[in-house]
C-alpha cells in the first residue's frame, strides 16, 4: 500500500510532457483569446489613464480683466474664478436619436445605421469663485456641477465598457454578432477601425553608440527622455566623446561634451556638473566613476577636467550656459537664471522638473558618461538599436491616451477663454456652455476615422494609425488586429530596422510581414504575446528607498521586467508601458516547477477562477519580457530538459531558467495555420502568410446581418484534414477558409504551366470552390441646405435631368430594387432625386423639376438584391444599404493557392472523363505542374499531401504543427499501411487515352485555398470611350471603362521597329486629336467659325492666312497654360527662312 | 529472357516464324510497372506490327468475337465490378468516357423560388437540388431544347413548401420534400398586361400521371434522405423545381454514375524463387497479402503470389534489392470496370446503354461516310 502511494505520488510530481503543454496554451487562449492586448490596452486607458489625465490638468484659474467702470466700484478687490475637474464617469455606449430619445447603442446597429459605438464621458466640476475683500478678508463661493457632458468616447469592442462584454455564445448570438469575433475594434460610422500598434524607440534608456569613423565623435551616449503623463516630445540628450584625430590644439583629446535642449554648442560635461552644483572634481568623479581605483576610466576624464579648469564654480558655469542659450544681450543674472531654468527643467526631465532634484541629475548624468565611458573602454559593446528590448509599442490605450489628453488641454483651454469672456463682460458663467463637448466627441472620431493621429491639419501627425479592419477572411482579421507598424521612412535603404532580430524570438512572427516596402517594418504578433500596459512605478520606488539595503521579499505586478545585470552591477526594474513579454515555464534545479497534478488539475477545472492566471499566480510561469529574457538560460522542449537531468555533461545548459512552453508558438495567427512550415524554405512561409488573407472561408458567422461593402463567402468551405494545434485557439475548423482538395502533381496536357493549375469542371459541377459574392451599396437623403432634402424614390423620365443610361424598371415606387430582383450592369438600384429651385424669373420654367442622384449597380458586376436595409443615421435622415449578391463559380483564371506560398491560376477546366484516374476510381481536383516544387522547396506541400491522404484513410485529423517530432516516415509506414504506396505516388490511367501513364503520380489530399483576385473582376478591354475633361486623352482604369496604356516601354518598342504611323495612331489618333487654326503671321491660335466658314486672327487683324494643325489636345492645353502665363507659343507653320523671304518680298 | 544481360544481336536465336520472340510477346500484351515507372504502356494498333515475324496484329470482328469475355465479379444495387477481357483500352476507355458524360438522365435545371426565408441562399440551394438523383428514367423523355416550351414529355415538375414553425426547433430539409406534380407547374407567369390569360411555366396537355409509363412508378427521387438545408424557427422554402433531361458533358449533375472507371487486371511474377527469411519479407511487404508463403517441407519456406489481383501497386515489394526478383505487370487487355451509379439506372443497365451509345456514333460516322 505504501509503496503504492509512493508511486503514486511518484507521478504525481512526474514531469509534464509536451501534450500537457497543450493544456497549459489552450487554459492561456481560453482565457485571454486572442485580441488581449488590444483590450488590455484599452481598458487600462478608461480605467486609469483617462482619470489621470483629468487629475493632471491644473485648475482655471481667472482673473477678471475688466475694463474700468467708473461708478460702479466693486466691493471686492480681486475675484477669483477656480474651475476644476474631478471624477470622471463613463456610461455604456449611448445613441441619442434625432428626436431626443436615448437608448443603450448595440455595435450590431452601429455597423449598419453607420453610427459611432461611442460612450457619453462625464466629469464632476467643481466652480469656486473666491472673493477677497479690502481688508483681506475671503468670502469662497462653491458650485458643484456634478456629472457634466464632456464628450464621446468610443468605445472598443469586448472591452469592459463594451455592451457585449461578457455576454455569452447565445446572448452574443441573439444581440446578432458573431460568438468567435474578439472585438478589439472600433465602431467609427459604421466602419470597424483597429488601432495599428506603434513601435518606438525606448524613451529614457541609455544607448551608447561607436561612431563610424572618420567622424568627429568617437562615442555617443544618447538619452531621450521624457516624464511620464508628459505630452511633449522627448528631450534627447547627447553624449559625445570626440575622437582622438578631431581633437586640435596639441592637449590630450578625448573631451567629452553634451547636448543640452535650447542650447547652441555643445557643453563639456564638468562645466554641467559645475551648474548643477557640483564644484570639486571629486564630487564630480564620484558621479561618473564609481571606483576610483579605476584608472583606465579616470584616464579618459582627465582631458575633460581639463578642459573644464578655467571654470571653477556654478555661477560661471552657469553662465557660461546661458552664454550659449538662445536669449542673446541679457543680464548676467537672466543668463543664470535661464540656464538654471534649462538644468531643472528641460535637460533629463524623467528624472524630475522639480526643485531640488539637482542630486539625482548629477547622478544619472553621471551615469550616462559612465556607460559611454564603458564602451570607450571596451568593456562593454556598443547598444544594439534593433534589439527588441529597446523597443516599445503604442498600442490602442497609449494613443487615445496621447490623443485625449491633447483634446482634454484643448477643452480646458476653450473653457478658459469662454468663462474669461463671460467674466470680462461682467456676465453669469454657465459651465453646461463653457464645456464644449464637440472638442472630445469630434477629436477622437476624427482621428479614429481617418488613421491621421493628432488633430487636423496640424503638423506631427502621423497617417495610418487607425485603418479598416480586414473582414476578408477570421485569420486576416485577427491578424489584423495583432499588427503593428514602425513609422520609419519605408524609402530608407536602411536594411537593419527590417531584419529579423535574435530577440524577435517569440515575440513578433518570423514568417508573417509583406513583401515591398513595408517588408520587415509592419510586423506581427506572436500567438502568446503579453504587452506591458504598465504599472505604478511608485510602490516599487517607496519599497526601494526605504529597505533596498536589507534583504527582503516582496511581490511586484506579474508585468514587472526585473533584470539583474552582473555586468554592469545593476538591477534594472522596467514597468513602463508597451514592452513586448511572453510567458514561460519556470524551472528551478532542471526539473519544471508544473508537475503533472497541476496539470490534472487544469484539465479537470469547473470554475473559471482557476486556469491560466491561476499558474501564473502559483508561479509556475512567469511573464519575461524581451530584455529580461537576456538574462535567462530558456531551454527550447521538455525534453531537454529530461535529457539535461539525465547526462548533465551532455546538456547544453547546467542552469536553466525557463522551458519554452511549446516553440510553435513564435509563429502569429496567419503563420499558424500552415501545416510543416519547418519543412518550407522560409519565403513560402512569408507567402502563404500574405495569402492566407486573401484566402475566401467564413469571415464571421453572422454575414447575413451585416451589409460589408465587399464580401466573399464559400459555398462549402471544409476543416482542414491536416491541421497545426494552433489552429484550434484561431478557430480556423470553425471558420475555414479552404477545401481538402484532391491535388496531383503531374505534367497533363500542358495546360498547367507557369503555375497555373487544371481543375476538374465536374468538380465544379458539384459545388468545387464555390462562392457568393457579396457588394452592398449605400446611400442616404442627404439636406441640402435648411428646407430642401433629396428624396428616395422612382425618377421620372418627365421632370428628372441627367438620369443615366441604366434601366430604372427595378426599383419599386419607394427608389429601392426589393430582395430578389436579378441587377446587372448599370441598372440603378436605388433611385434618389433632388428638387431643382425653379427660378421663376427667367419666365419659361424648365421641364425639368428634379435632379437625378441615383446609385446604379457597377457596369461589370451583375447579380441579385440580396437584402435591403432602410433606417435612419445619426442625423434622422433616411439611409438605405442595398446589399447585392452573386454567385462566383471557379472558371480559367481564377487564382488558387495551397497554404504554402503556392498560388496559381487555373488554366484549363476538364471535365472528369478527361481527367487521369487511380485504380481506385478516383480523379484528381487539382492538378499542378511538378515544376512547382523544385525550385521553390515547399516539402511542407508534399509531407501534408501524404499526411491528408493518411487522415483521410484513418477518418483522423493529421497534426502538422512545427517543431514536433512527426516523421515523414512514420506518416510514410501508416499510408502504406493503408494500401498505398508508402510516398504517396499512385499509378493512373489516361483520361483521354484510356492507357496507363508512364509516369507515378504524386496524389493525395492537399487544403488549397480560392483567393479572391477573379478574372470576371478583371477582364477589361476598350475600343473607344469616355475621356477626361482636362486633357481630352482616354480614361484611366477598368471601373471607368478607362483605355489601355501604351507606355513608354512599348513606345520604345515601336521606336525600334520604325513602326512611325502606328505610333502616331496610337499616341495620337487613338488619344487627343485635335485641330486648330493657326495664323500664319503670328503662329498664335486664330479664331475659327466653321459654320460660316470665318477664320480670324484679330491680333494681327489677318483673315486670309491661316491653317489648320492637327495637334493633341494636351499640347493645345499646354500652349494655353503657356499664354496664361505670359509666354507666346507659336506654331510656325512654314520654313523659318520661308517666311524670312516672304517678309522680303 | 527478360532480365537486362545485354546479348548481341548475333547471337540471338533465330526468331520462330508465326511467333512473337518472348520480350516483344511481353511488350504487346503487358505493362511492365517498374520501380519508378510503369513502362509498354501503349497499345500496338498496326495490324503489320509484327509482319516481320508473321504475327498477325489485325483486329477483326472474328477474332474480337473469339476473344472477347466478361464475367461479373460483384453486383449490387448501384455497384457493379466486371471483368472485361480481349478488348482494346480505347474502346473501354469510350465505355467509360461515354457512362460518365453522355449518357443522359434527369435532373432538375430551373427551380423557381417563391420564397426562401431560410439561411442558405437561393443559388446554393438551387445548386444543391440539381444535384439530387431522381428516380425516373429519362428514356421516356425527350429533350427541352431552347425554344420548347416545358410538357409532360420533356419536364417534371417538383414542388418543395416546407416550414419551420415559430418558436418550435430546427427542421432538417430532406429530398423526400419534394413532390412529384404530374400537372405541371402550379405558378403563374408574371404578366403586365392584365388582359391577357396567365399562363403557368409549363404547358402539359395531360397529367403524367396518366400516363401509362408513369401511372405505376410515381417521378419521385432516387434517395429520400439527402439533406437539402436546414430551417430555423420561423424560416420557410417554397419552391417549384423542373428537371429536363441532359447530359453528363453538359453538366455533372446529369451524368449517370459518380463515377466509373477500371484498372487493368495485375499480375505479379516472382522471378527467381525467394526462399526462407526473405519469403518472410517480402511477403510482409505487401499490405493488402499478395503474397503467401508455400511450406516445402522440411522447414523451407517459399514465396508464392496468392492474390495477385488484390495488387494496389504500392511498388514495395520491387523496390531497392527486389527489383530482380518480382515483375508487376498489368495485363493490356483484361480490364477490372467498375460502375457506381447515381440510381437513375441499375449499373448493368447503364453499361449496355454505353455500348448503345457508342454503336450509335459508329452508325452516325459509317452513314456519314457512305
Amino acid at each position: 500500500m505504501a509503496d503504492d502511494y509512493a508511486m503514486m505520488e511518484n507521478d504525481e510530481d512526474d514531469e509534464i510532457t509536451q501534450e500537457d503543454a497543450w493544456a497549459v496554451i489552450s487554459a492561456y487562449f481560453e482565457e485571454k483569446g486572442l485580441v488581449r492586448q488590444q483590450l488590455d490596452s484599452f481598458d487600462e486607458f478608461i480605467q486609469n489613464t483617462m482619470q489621470e489625465i483629468v487629475d493632471e490638468s491644473a485648475d482655471i484659474e481667472i482673473r477678471p480683466e475688466s475694463q474700468h467702470n467708473p461708478g460702479r466700484q466693486s466691493d471686492f478687490v480681486e475675484t477669483i474664478y477656480k474651475i476644476s475637474f474631478g471624477q470622471i464617469y463613463l456610461s455604456r455606449p449611448m445613441m441619442t436619436e434625432s428626436d431626443g430619445e436615448t437608448a443603450t447603442l448595440f455595435p450590431k446597429a452601429a455597423r449598419l445605421r453607420n453610427l459611432t459605438y461611442s460612450a457619453p464621458l462625464y466629469v464632476d466640476v467643481t466652480k469656486r469663485i473666491i472673493k477677497k475683500g479690502h481688508d483681506c478678508e475671503e468670502v469662497a463661493e462653491t458650485q458643484d456641477f456634478a456629472k457634466v457632458f464632456i464628450g464621446k468616447v468610443p468605445i472598443m469592442l469586448r472591452s469592459s465598457y463594451c455592451t457585449l462584454y461578457q455576454n455569452s455564445e447565445k446572448d452574443l448570438t441573439e444581440l446578432g454578432e458573431c460568438p468567435y469575433d474578439q472585438g478589439g475594434y472600433f465602431i467609427i460610422n459604421g466602419s470597424e477601425k483597429v488601432l495599428i500598434a506603434q513601435e518606438k524607440m525606448s524613451t529614457n534608456h541609455v544607448y551608447v553608440f561607436k561612431k563610424r569613423q572618420p567622424n568627429k565623435y568617437a562615442y555617443v551616449a544618447e538619452v531621450r527622455s521624457m516624464a511620464e503623463n508628459q505630452n511633449r516630445p522627448a528631450s534627447s540628450m547627447f553624449v559625445r566623446m570626440l575622437s582622438r584625430t578631431s581633437a586640435k590644439g596639441g592637449s590630450s583629446g578625448q573631451y567629452i561634451r553634451a547636448t543640452l535642449p535650447y542650447i547652441r554648442a555643445d557643453i563639456p560635461i564638468i562645466i554641467i556638473f559645475r551648474a548643477l552644483g557640483f564644484v570639486a572634481d571629486k564630487d564630480i568623479l564620484e558621479h561618473i566613476c564609481y571606483d576610483f581605483s579605476d584608472t583606465q576610466m579616470m584616464e579618459l576624464l582627465r582631458p575633460s577636467l581639463e578642459e573644464a579648469f578655467v571654470i571653477q564654480n556654478q555661477q560661471v558655469a552657469l553662465d557660461y550656459i546661458g552664454k550659449r542659450g538662445a536669449t542673446v544681450g541679457v543680464t548676467r543674472e537672466k543668463r543664470i537664471k535661464y540656464a538654471k531654468e534649462i538644468l531643472q527643467k528641460e535637460m533629463l526631465p524623467h528624472v524630475g522638473v522639480g526643485e531640488y532634484c539637482e542630486t539625482k541629475k548629477a547622478y544619472y548624468f553621471g551615469y550616462i558618461i559612465h556607460r559611454l565611458l564603458l564602451c570607450a573602454i571596451g568593456r562593454r559593446p556598443e547598444d544594439d538599436r534593433d534589439h527588441y528590448g529597446n523597443k516599445r509599442l503604442d498600442l490602442a490605450g497609449p494613443l487615445l491616451g496621447g490623443l485625449f489628453r491633447m483634446l482634454f488641454r484643448k477643452l480646458t483651454r476653450d473653457v478658459r477663454s469662454y468663462v474669461q469672456k463671460c467674466v470680462d463682460n461682467g456676465k453669469d458663467v454657465n459651465l453646461q456652455f463653457a464645456i464644449k463637448a464637440k472638442t472630445i466627441t469630434s477629436g477622437l472620431k476624427y482621428s479614429l476615422a481617418t488613421g491621421n493621429w493628432g488633430q487636423a491639419n496640424q503638423a506631427g501627425t502621423r497617417a495610418g494609425v487607425s485603418q479598416v479592419l480586414n473582414r476578408l477572411t477570421y485569420a486576416s482579421t485577427l491578424s489584423h488586429l495583432r499588427r503593428l507598424n514602425s513609422p520609419i521612412g519605408r524609402e530608407g535603404k536602411l536594411a537593419k530596422p527590417r531584419q529579423l532580430h535574435n530577440s524577435h524570438w517569440g515575440m513578433m512572427c518570423p514568417a508573417e510581414t509583406p513583401e515591398g516596402q513595408a517588408c520587415g517594418l509592419v510586423k506581427n504578433l506572436a500567438l502568446m504575446v503579453y504587452i506591458t500596459v504598465g504599472s505604478a512605478a511608485h510602490p516599487i520606488l517607496e519599497f526601494l528607498e526605504e529597505w533596498s539595503t536589507e534583504n527582503f521579499e516582496i511581490d511586484v505586478n506579474t508585468e514587472v521586467g526585473v533584470i539583474r545585470d552582473i555586468r554592469l552591477k545593476e538591477l534594472r526594474l522596467y514597468t513602463d508601458y508597451g514592452r513586448c513579454s511572453r510567458p514561460l515555464f519556470i524551472v528551478e534545479k532542471q526539473r519544471l516547477l508544473i508537475k503533472k497534478k497541476d496539470i490534472r488539475a487544469l484539465q479537470q477545472r469547473e470554475t473559471p477562477e482557476e486556469g491560466w492566471h491561476d499558474l501564473v499566480s502559483k508561479g509556475f510561469i512567469e511573464y519575461i519580457d524581451t530584455e529580461e529574457e537576456e538574462t535567462t538560460m530558456i531551454s527550447m522542449t521538455i525534453n531537454d530538459l529530461v535529457n539535461a537531468r539525465q547526462n548533465p555533461e551532455e546538456a547544453y545548459s547546467e542552469t536553466y531558467t525557463h522551458c519554452e512552453i511549446h516553440p510553435s508558438l513564435i509563429l502569429g495567427v496567419c503563420a499558424s495555420i500552415i501545416p510543416f512550415p519547418d519543412h518550407n524554405q522560409s519565403p513560402r512561409n512569408t507567402y502563404q502568410s500574405a495569402m492566407g488573407k486573401q484566402a475566401m472561408g467564413i469571415y464571421v458567422t453572422n454575414y447575413q446581418l451585416r451589409m460589408d461593402t465587399l464580401a466573399y463567402v464559400l459555398y462549402y468551405p471544409q476543416k482542414p484534414l491536416v491541421t497545426t494545434r494552433a489552429m484550434e485557439h484561431l478557430h480556423f475548423r470553425q471558420l475555414p477558409a479552404g477545401i481538402n482538395a484532391i491535388v496531383a502533381i503531374a505534367c497533363y496536357s500542358g495546360y498547367n504551366q507557369e503555375d497555373s493549375v487544371i481543375m476538374n469542371q465536374s468538380s465544379i459541377d458539384r459545388g468545387f470552390f464555390r462562392s457568393l459574392f457579396f457588394r452592398s451599396y449605400r446611400d442616404e437623403e442627404k439636406k441640402m441646405g435648411t428646407l430642401v432634402k433629396e428624396d428616395f424614390g422612382r425618377p421620372n423620365r418627365e421632370n428628372t435631368m441627367g438620369m443615366r443610361h441604366g434601366s430604372y424598371e427595378k426599383l419599386d415606387d419607394d427608389g429601392l430594387a426589393p430582395p430578389g430582383t436579378r441587377v446587372s450592369g448599370e441598372d440603378v438600384i436605388i433611385g434618389k432625386t433632388s428638387p431643382i429651385p425653379q427660378d421663376d424669373a427667367q419666365g419659361q420654367a424648365s421641364r425639368y423639376t428634379r435632379r437625378d442622384h441615383s446609385t446604379s449597380l457597377r457596369h461589370s458586376e451583375s447579380g441579385m438584391v440580396d437584402q435591403v436595409l432602410l433606417t435612419t443615421n445619426a442625423d434622422g435622415l433616411r439611409f438605405v444599404k442595398v446589399r447585392m449578391r452573386s454567385v462566383r463559380i471557379p472558371q480559367i483564371g481564377d487564382k488558387f493557392s495551397s497554404r504554402h506560398g503556392q498560388k496559381g491560376t487555373v488554366g484549363m477546366t476538364y471535365t472528369q472523363e478527361d481527367m487521369p484516374w487511380t485504380v481506385e476510381g478516383i480523379t484528381p481536383d487539382i492538378i499542378v505542374n511538378p515544376h512547382a516544387i523544385p525550385s521553390r522547396m515547399t516539402i511542407g506541400q508534399l509531407i501534408e499531401c501524404i499526411m491528408g491522404k493518411v487522415a483521410a484513410h484513418m477518418g483522423k485529423e493529421g497534426d502538422a504543427t512545427p517543431f514536433t517530432d512527426v516523421t515523414v516516415d512514420n506518416i510514410s509506414k501508416a499510408l502504406h499501411k493503408c494500401g498505398y504506396q508508402m510516398r504517396g505516388f499512385e499509378t493512373m490511367y489516361n483520361g483521354h487515352t484510356g492507357r496507363k501513364l508512364t509516369a507515378m503520380i504524386f496524389l493525395g489530399p492537399t487544403y488549397y485555398q480560392r483567393l479572391k483576385h477573379m478574372v470576371d473582376d478583371k477582364i477589361h478591354s476598350r475600343g473607344r470611350g469616355p475621356v477626361q475633361i482636362l486633357t481630352r486623352q482616354p480614361a484611366e482604369g477598368r471601373s471607368r471603362d478607362g483605355g489601355l496604356r501604351f507606355g513608354e516601354m512599348e513606345r520604345d518598342c515601336m521606336i525600334a521597329h520604325g513602326a512611325a504611323h502606328f505610333l502616331k495612331e496610337r499616341l495620337f489618333d487613338q488619344s487627343d486629336a485635335y485641330r486648330v487654326h493657326v495664323c500664319e503671321k503670328c503662329g498664335l491660335i486664330a479664331i475659327a467659325n466653321l459654320k460660316k466658314n470665318s477664320f480670324e486672327c484679330r491680333g494681327c487683324k489677318n483673315k486670309t492666312d491661316i491653317v489648320q494643325v492637327h495637334i493633341p489636345y494636351a499640347c493645345k492645353l499646354l500652349f494655353q497654360e503657356l499664354m496664361a502665363m505670359a509666354i507666346a507659343p507659336r506654331m510656325l507653320t512654314k520654313e523659318p527662312n520661308a517666311t524670312k523671304d516672304q517678309k522680303k518680298k | 529472357m527478360s532480365s537486362s544481360t545485354k546479348v548481341s544481336a548475333l547471337d540471338m536465336p533465330d526468331v520462330p516464324m508465326g511467333q512473337l520472340p518472348e520480350h516483344l510477346h511481353l511488350q504487346r500484351t503487358r505493362v511492365v510497372c517498374k520501380a519508378d515507372a510503369p513502362i509498354h504502356t501503349e497499345g500496338i494498333q498496326y495490324s503489320g506490327a509484327y509482319a516481320s515475324t508473321g504475327v498477325d496484329n489485325s483486329m477483326g470482328p472474328n477474332k474480337f468475337c473469339k476473344n472477347f469475355k466478361t464475367e461479373v465479379v460483384r453486383l449490387t444495387e448501384d455497384e457493379i465490378e466486371f471483368d472485361m477481357v480481349g478488348i482494346d483500352a480505347s474502346l473501354a476507355n469510350a465505355f467509360r468516357r461515354i457512362l460518365i458524360a453522355e449518357v443522359p438522365t434527369m435532373a432538375i435545371e430551373k427551380v423557381l423560388m417563391v420564397n426562401n426565408t431560410s439561411v442558405i441562399a437561393d443559388e446554393v440551394l438551387a445548386h444543391r437540388l440539381g444535384l439530387v438523383p431522381l428516380n425516373a428514367d429519362p428514356r421516356l423523355f425527350e429533350y427541352l431544347s431552347e425554344n420548347d416550351t416545358p410538357n409532360e414529355r420533356n419536364t417534371i415538375v417538383y414542388k418543395m413548401d416546407v416550414s419551420c414553425k415559430k418558436g418550435g426547433s430546427r427542421v432538417t430539409v430532406k429530398s423526400d420534400q419534394l413532390k412529384w406534380l404530374p400537372n405541371g407547374s402550379e405558378l403563374q407567369m408574371a404578366t403586365y398586361d392584365s388582359s391577357a390569360k396567365a399562363k403557368s411555366y409549363t404547358s402539359f396537355s395531360c397529367s403524367q400521371d396518366s400516363m401509362p409509363e408513369f401511372s405505376q412508378k410515381p417521378l419521385g427521387v432516387r434517395f429520400d434522405d439527402i439533406i437539402l438545408a436546414k430551417l430555423g424557427p420561423g424560416q420557410v422554402i417554397e419552391l417549384e423545381a423542373h428537371a429536363v433531361k441532359g447530359m453528363g458533358k453538359v453538366h455533372a449533375k446529369w451524368s449517370p454514375v459518380a463515377t466509373a472507371w477500371y484498372r487493368m487486371l495485375p499480375e505479379v511474377v516472382i522471378l527467381k524463387e525467394v526462399k526462407g527469411d526473405d519469403a518472410e519479407k517480402l511477403v510482409k511487404k505487401c499490405p493488402v497479402g499478395v503474397f503467401d508463403i508455400e511450406d516445402l517441407g522440411n522447414g523451407e519456406k517459399k514465396a508464392v503470389v496468392a492474390n495477385s489481383r488484390a495488387c494496389t501497386l504500392c511498388r514495395e515489394c520491387v523496390r531497392g534489392v527486389n527489383e530482380e526478383l518480382v515483375e508487376l505487370r498489368r495485363v493490356k487487355d483484361h480490364f477490372i470496370f467498375t460502375i457506381e451509379s447515381t440510381g437513375a439506372f441499375s449499373p448493368a443497365e447503364l453499361f449496355m446503354k454505353a455500348v448503345k451509345i457508342l454503336e450509335e456514333k459508329c452508325d452516325r460516322v459509317i452513314s456519314k461516310l457512305s
